[in-house]
């Protein structure tokens, strides 16, 4: 008998490094249903707030970066929910969401769902008011932390090891709290990031094709594409 | 607090089922009836105790590392736990699975029986040629001994490492039913495996000294044990060198 199935997992991987004064977020451009590859050339990082791009100079400063991997049908829809509350925001505050809060609207907003989730893996990053690089991390109903780094997805199991070993970042539970951002330099962390995606790219299906790397800091956001493996 | 249900002694036998219809499709319905339970048992098993083995490729030198834990799902029983056996001076298997069960009869020792009933095989092997098995022969005699097993496995999954003619490295690991699979840089197993693959894939090098090579595979298993919950609580590490075995406890997060 068939039945109503509403979720499919489109695989791929999602990395999030904090350090000092900047935030890297990368993630593979792999779609895939199960054994095959529905696209090679699939963005799953969205510059949230670029839908003022056009509209006022001063929004320009993009500060917050949202990479998903999970259902892609979810996702675009999550990203739409998003970007819509978000120009609510900006229209009733006349100022830009800082990163701490679309962190917080994140949450809410896959919490709302809490009974029929948005099947989405979510890693934010991007500057904090004080220009300190920031890591959310989340599962698909909302629960979240800051962190100093996160991967999620497919190939997050693979790659944590990896970033754990290279990057340790202190116990949440210290008291008074340690700042969680990583000690490496803003090239030596793309660099982390393009090794973890190289290794999981050997063990994972669902990671390959492309690398894409967004780069925030206070300069604004760089994109930097990479190839991996496409088999 | 009451116990539902009576607590029932090893040797008493569950009463017989009620006789039911056979139905035309009787076979095909038994046979996967049979594929259901072993389908929805086999990874509870193997995630029962939790373990994590690791074996590494060097120059002219292997190692290979297991964690220390035992423990039943949750609950930690012991933390000095050997999953790596020595068949002989240059050769060695460890076994992750199901290690052994204080509880429940007829789980007990498997890991140890499979264990035991491996070195009996090698020691009719060796009274017979008078020599120690090559790795790859034992891995064979691996491969067999678990294949006899095909429909009522024994639940664990071997990685063999071991240094055969002229000292060189062999490492290889198979499933429980005993398919092969060869390797040239690292194999991995147990309930942290998936991590293992990603630290060994980054971590691995080809051609290491033994002292890099020890450092190498005690990074990558610490890292992997410390994102699972079933394994952890320190590592055994083995270097096998053509003239040397240097065995290293190895401490990490110890909870």
């Amino acid at each position: 008998m068939a039945r109503f199935d509403p979720y499919e997992n489109n695989g791929g991987t999602c990395v999030a490094v904090a350090g000092a004064d900047y935030c890297v977020v990368a993630a593979d451009t792999r779609l895939s249903v199960g054994y095959s590859i529905l696209s090679r050339d699939h963005s799953k990082i969205a510059q949230l707030g670029s839908v003022l791009k056009f509209d006022v100079q001063q929004f320009r400063a993009e500060k917050c970066v949202l990479a998903s991997s999970g259902f892609q049908g979810d996702i675009k829809a999550l990203q739409k929910n998003l970007a819509a509350k978000e120009l609510v925001y900006e229209h009733n505050h006349n100022k830009k969401m800082s990163c701490p809060a679309m962190a917080q609207l994140l949450s809410n907003t896959l919490y709302y769902k809490r009974f029929f989730p948005y099947y989405a893996f979510n890693v934010l990053g991007g500057l904090d008011s004080q220009g300190k690089g920031c890591v959310f991390t989340y599962d698909a109903v909302g629960s979240y932390e800051r962190t100093g780094y996160s991967a999620q997805g497919t190939g997050a199991a693979l790659m944590m090891p990896v970033l754990d070993n290279q990057l340790k970042s202190p116990s949440p539970l210290l008291l008074p709290a340690r700042d969680a951002v990583t000690p490496l330099s803003e090239s030596e962390a793309v660099d982390l990031v393009k090794d973890v995606f190289a290794s999981a790219t050997e063990r994972d299906i669902y990671t390959g094709d492309r690398l894409e790397i967004v780069v925030i800091n206070s300069s604004g956001t760089h994109r930097e594409c990479i190839e991996l493996r496409k088999d | 607090m009451s116990v539902s249900a009576p607590l029932r002694s090893p040797n008493v036998q569950p009463p017989p089922p009620a006789p039911v219809l056979q139905k035309p499709s009787s076979l095909l319905a038994a046979t996967s009836d049979w594929a259901v339970s072993l389908g929805c048992f086999a990874p509870q098993i193997f995630e029962y105790n939790g373990s994590a083995v690791v074996a590494m490729v060097g120059k002219n030198c292997f190692a290979i590392a297991s964690d220390r834990r035992l423990g039943v799902q949750l609950q930690m029983i012991a933390t000095d736990f050997q999953r790596v056996f020595k068949v002989h001076d240059k050769l060695y298997i460890g076994l992750s699975g199901l290690a052994t069960d204080a509880q429940t009869l007829w789980v007990s020792h498997i890991l140890l029986d499979c264990y035991q009933r491996l070195v009996f095989r090698h020691k009719l092997y060796q009274l017979r040629e008078e020599r120690d098995m090559k790795p790859q022969t034992f891995a064979s005699l691996v491969s067999a001994l678990l294949y006899e097993k095909r429909f009522g496995p024994y639940f664990c999954q071997p990685v063999i490492a071991g240094l055969g003619d002229n000292n060189e490295p062999f490492i290889c690991t198979m499933d429980c039913i005993g398919a092969k699979e060869l390797a040239e840089d690292f194999v991995v197993s147990g309930t942290a495996s998936e991590s293992l693959y990603g630290a060994c894939e980054s971590m691995y090098k080809p051609n290491m000294e033994p002292e890099e090579l020890f450092e190498t595979i005690s990074q990558a298993l610490q890292a992997s044990v410390d994102r699972d919950c079933l394994a952890g609580y320190g590592a055994y590490v083995l270097i096998v060198t053509p003239t040397e075995v240097q065995e290293r406890v190895v401490k990490g997060r110890m909870d």
